[in-house]
């Protein structure tokens, strides 16, 4: 029998360790109901086609890497790296930080207790907290900063795989780190990958996220993101969807504490028939917080997307100040945005601020370029260029920039 | 130059342009003047190849060309600019690419290499010094927080550095002041020579006080109704368009 939440998961094997997560995990996973169209949070992003197909984990690691995938994926950046092939920490291609103010391991090696509830909410945060592999811990210490950039760069090259990262992120007050989150994908993999990352950032911490997700194959995309912040912490996110075939980004940030800065942004350009699903939570629960959100997406060929960005200003949230921007250009008649920002707000001294449009191409900024003798497509690609560089020059580092422009470049024949 | 014969053109079911015809030889400086909806800005729009303009009937042959059939890229690239009477803002693209990209086109048109960087930096100096666009607005994204007076005079430094064969000016000296207009048009009568012409069209007598037409057209209704030398723009501020 296929298509049943119970022949989907057979093949799924689960590690030991952990357990108190894994056992509830599974006793959710068998409560919560597996996404379908009823469900407004999935009904844009329906996955009966995953559910219906047969998967399993892989079981051994295997070292070969791909030659057409650089194994750093940012190649001027002097950083750390930790790997994981379908799932599984690939010691021999990693590279971690020795530091004694730097806990730097795979998850499996450690023994951490998780605040986040996502799989006691969604049926897919169930499935990774049931089945989860590996991923990255990373813990530094009071008012020590990571000295590089750490990579976690997680390839797919197998068909049929499911896996399962999670990785644990703990900034102590005053702490900094700069994470680069990057999933690469043969083109012959399928499957799907279901990660999630949860970050404590503590007082005065400073955590730096920039996602690529530059993938081949056919494979169901799954990351979710959950980062409490403290008193005075900052977090800061870029998301950069350049190629998947199915991809849902899920980020909640939670102010857990007053003065919180959250800068957020997000970039998608699928072509084909690529979905590309983003849905944000950002919850105020404390004064003084502000949050910054910038999402811009260009649709194009049949490509579904979907953007939904949910800002919570709770009753005693005084002084937050919210702003929230996303827009969209449906570039061909066949493609398809739905775009939904909610707001809810329960405080009366607060400012917040959000836009959200879906739009065609400038007609007259075109007409203008090609008025001057510059050819339809490269017009086209100066508009577009201009248009994502809002969210592109949010990366703060020259060669990680540099990289998620010459990855679009070469998707998008801009040059 | 330009040969415009029996030109009809629409938008949508509206008639604008009926029968129009005007010939433009190298070198020379045509004004055309009009009132309000008599077709001067619809005619500098299917000039320059703006697609919600369809011409129904008549030929407009530029130096031996049917442009017509050509899409607005590459009749800039045959030597046809327009100047826009609402320059648009294009947040995202500097001006300097936007150049750079234009010439390139144009030079890959003619089977040209690109241009070499340094000859290019050496060409936006003199172009700019010609329109007194300052450094600023040169690093700054196209037309982007431009005054009007600022993005006129960005028509006409573009204008510099394409070297047109023939430029439509449409309405170039709306919403300028006195010394703006005094640039622009010093601008534009650097850039006169035997072989480069120009369409200038306009409400006011003024700006052709600064650029002195060979000619001046009364365009009503989609149609050429009278044409006469440089002292008929002065006739027409006199007495309107009323007596014509």
């Amino acid at each position: 029998m296929t298509g049943s939440k119970e022949s989907f998961i057979e093949n799924f094997s689960a590690a030991s360790n952990l357990a108190q997560l894994r056992s509830q995990g599974k006793q959710y996973l068998a409560d919560l109901p597996v996404p379908n169209r009823k469900v407004e949070r999935w009904k844009y992003s329906p996955i009966t086609k995953l559910v219906n197909s047969s998967l399993s984990t892989c079981k051994g690691v295997g070292v070969v890497w791909p030659e057409e995938i650089p194994l750093n994926p940012i190649p001027f950046l002097e950083s750390y790296r930790i790997v994981f092939k379908n799932g599984l920490y690939v010691a021999s291609l990693s590279d971690l930080p020795v530091d004694d103010n730097v806990t730097c391991s795979p998850l499996s090696e450690i023994n951490t207790s998780f605040e986040n509830t996502y799989h006691k909410k969604e049926w897919v945060g169930a499935l990774n907290a049931t089945y989860f592999q590996d991923g990255l811990y990373l813990k530094v210490s009071k008012n020590k900063q990571l000295d590089r950039p750490i990579v976690i760069h997680h390839l797919s090259d197998g068909s049929d795989i499911a896996s399962f990262p999670r990785h644990y992120i703990e900034l102590e007050n005053g702490a900094e780190a700069e994470v680069i989150v990057w999933s690469s994908a043969k083109d012959s993999a399928s499957g799907m990958c279901n990660s999630i990352l949860e970050a404590h950032v503590a007082t005065n911490a400073y955590l730096k996220i920039d996602k690529v997700c530059n993938e081949g194959g056919e494979i169901f995309k799954f990351s979710h993101e959950n980062i409490i912040q403290e008193r005075d912490s900052k977090f800061k996110i870029n998301t950069f969807t350049v190629k998947g075939h199915w991809v849902r980004n899920e980020l909640e940030i939670i102010a857990n504490g007053s003065g919180t800065d959250s800068i957020f942004n997000g970039a998608y350009m699928p072509i084909g028939k690529e979905h590309v699903d983003n849905h944000t939570i950002m919850d105020h629960a404390h004064p003084n917080g502000t949050s910054s959100e910038l999402y811009r997406g260009i649709m194009y060929d049949k490509s579904t997307g979907v953007f939904n960005g949910k800002v919570f200003v709770r009753q005693d949230a005084q002084q937050t100040n919210a702003f929230q921007q996303n827009s969209n250009i449906v570039a061909d008649s066949g493609a398809t945005i739905n775009a939904k920002p909610e707001l809810e707000i329960y405080a009366d001294d607060v400012k917040c601020s959000h836009g959200c449009t879906v739009g065609q191409f400038d007609t007259e900024a075109l007409f203008y370029l090609k008025s001057r003798g510059i050819g339809t497509d490269e017009a086209k690609a100066l508009l577009v260029k201009a248009y994502v560089d809002d969210v592109i020059s949010a990366v703060e580092r020259d060669e990680v920039r540099c990289e998620i422009i010459k990855l679009y470049s070469d998707r998008h024949n801009w040059e | 130059m330009l040969k415009i014969k029996n030109l009809h053109a629409q938008v949508g079911d509206t008639k604008i342009l009926n029968g129009l015809n005007l010939e433009v030889g190298p070198g020379e400086v045509h004004a055309i003047m009009g009132p309000n909806g008599s077709g001067k800005s619809t005619l500098a729009s299917v000039l320059s190849g703006r697609e919600a303009y369809e011409v129904t009937e008549g030929s407009v042959d530029f130096d031996g060309v049917d442009v017509l059939d050509m899409d607005a890229s590459d009749r800039a690239r045959e030597g046809l600019f327009l100047a826009f009477q609402y320059p648009v803002e294009i947040p995202g693209v500097s001006n300097m690419n936007f150049m750079k990209a234009a010439i390139n086109g144009k030079r890959a048109h003619s089977g040209l290499d690109p241009i070499k960087g340094t000859d290019f930096l050496q060409k936006v100096k003199e172009c700019a010094s010609l329109v007194e666009l300052d450094g600023r607005l040169r690093d700054r994204s196209v037309n982007e927080g431009f005054s009007g007076g600022e993005k006129k005079r960005n028509e006409i430094f573009q204008m510099a550095m394409l070297e047109p064969k023939l430029a439509v000016l449409d309405e170039t000296d709306s919403g300028l002041d006195i010394d703006a207009l005094r640039v622009v048009s010093q601008g534009v009568n650097a850039m006169r020579s035997d072989e480069r012409s120009f369409i200038v069209i306009t409400h006011y007598q003024r700006l052709l006080d600064h650029i002195v037409p060979d000619y001046v057209h009364v365009l009503s209704e989609g149609q050429i109704v009278k044409s006469g030398g440089k002292e008929l723009a002065l006739e027409l501020e006199e007495k309107g368009y009323d007596w014509i």
